[in-house]
């Protein structure tokens, strides 16, 4: 399911994914330094292997989908939500794609603007990801959000031919403060 | 990946899971004693087609490996996953319940789940087998740890049972702590 929620942010604007949009993820994808850290493939995907990906993201109804875009209209990556709707729970991915817009907390901005949906659209009571032990930028910004350290799965993840550790990071409902209360100082 | 065969323990024997054990689940996973632990507990009771779609499709299509437990006399009392075998990462998930409660307790868990680590380990020479259970399901987590599993994480209100928030606890076992267990 893609999403028709547009979240604005103060650095970005969360919006459905666009067909148009596949070619950028590719080109960025191509990159060892940026597809090394996702889950889902092995290599860097083509451009039918996107559409693929987009087509089952669209269909699967346990699944919501952005495209993370600049205040200023400039796409930079994705980010989803993938629901557990029995147990009040979803699982969240974010990709700065774009790589010249690494370390500005677009990616911080993102992921605060999906919890609040989870939590304050959805309902939901968790929201949880894993993430590579090693990889120190992406445990700082949700360690920013408010996402705390739940374990350590050990040699979970072959990376560049060795097996790294995965850290589960989770936020619960109990522990969110709203976005737009408590701003105004 | 070679795919499941007859494991032969000494309570248990695990013979790969046929299409026509799956009423036998569907009656064990709606049983309220043995429904109280599964992950899917709030989810309406399973109908045959619900099992065929996410118990029996993920077998059909190679990425779990199931059996059914039976005692020495050919009694079936549960069935015995590994699910999501990542051939890339070289990782599987298991997952065990035991339908016939009146065999809880008595060493059939442990058994089969020491069975099925050596074909996980041997047969499809994976790194790393990880489970998740209820926090408070002391029972399989004294069996696991029992089989050399290792406490890795404790997932807070990671699901509900029958609508309250309960936690969870992720376990591993690496195959050198299997091997030297």
């Amino acid at each position: 399911m893609i999403s028709e929620s547009i979240l604005q942010g103060e650095k970005v604007r969360l919006r459905p994914v666009e067909e148009h949009d596949l070619p950028h993820f590719v080109r960025w994808l191509a990159d060892p330094e940026m597809s090394r850290w996702l889950e889902r493939l092995g290599k860097p995907p083509t451009l039918e292997d996107e559409y693929e990906w987009w087509h089952e993201k669209r269909s699967d109804p346990d699944n919501v989908l952005w495209a993370i875009d600049t205040l200023d209209g400039r796409l930079v990556g994705t980010t989803e939500l993938r629901l557990t709707l029995r147990a009040e729970r979803a699982e969240l991915g974010v990709a700065i794609h774009d790589k010249t817009q690494w370390g500005k907390g677009l990616g911080t901005d993102a992921v605060r603007l999906v919890v609040d949906y989870a939590f304050e659209e959805l309902g939901l009571n968790r929201v949880e990801l894993t993430t590579d032990e090693q990889n120190a930028r992406a445990i700082r910004c949700y360690e920013k959000v408010g996402f705390s350290r739940e374990g350590l799965l050990r040699q979970h993840r072959l990376l560049d031919g060795e097996f790294g550790n995965t850290v589960v990071m989770s936020i619960l409902k109990d522990e969110w403060e709203p976005l737009g209360r408590g701003d105004d100082d | 990946m070679p795919p499941a065969r007859v494991l032969q323990g000494e309570k248990t024997r695990l013979r790969p899971l046929r299409e026509d054990d799956l009423p036998l689940i569907e009656r064990w996973f709606n049983t309220p004693e043995v429904r109280h632990w599964l992950h899917q507990s709030d989810r309406p009771d399973a109908t045959l087609d619900d099992v065929r779609r996410h118990f029996w499709a993920p077998v059909e299509e190679g990425r779990t490996a199931a059996w059914l437990m039976e005692t020495s006399d050919g009694t079936p009392i549960g069935v015995l996953r590994l699910l999501d075998i990542d051939p890339h990462h070289r990782r599987a998930e298991l997952a065990v319940s035991i339908g016939e409660s009146a065999y809880w307790d008595s060493g059939f868990g442990t058994d089969a789940v020491r069975q099925s680590l050596q074909f996980a380990f041997e047969d499809l020479a994976l790194r790393r087998v990880d489970l998740i259970t209820d926090a408070d399901n002391e029972r399989a987590a004294r069996c696991y740890e029992k089989c050399g599993f290792v406490r890795e994480g404790l997932l807070r209100e990671r699901r509900l049972r029958f609508g309250k928030p309960i936690d969870m606890l992720v376990m591993g076992i690496l195959r050198e702590e299997w091997a030297d267990a």
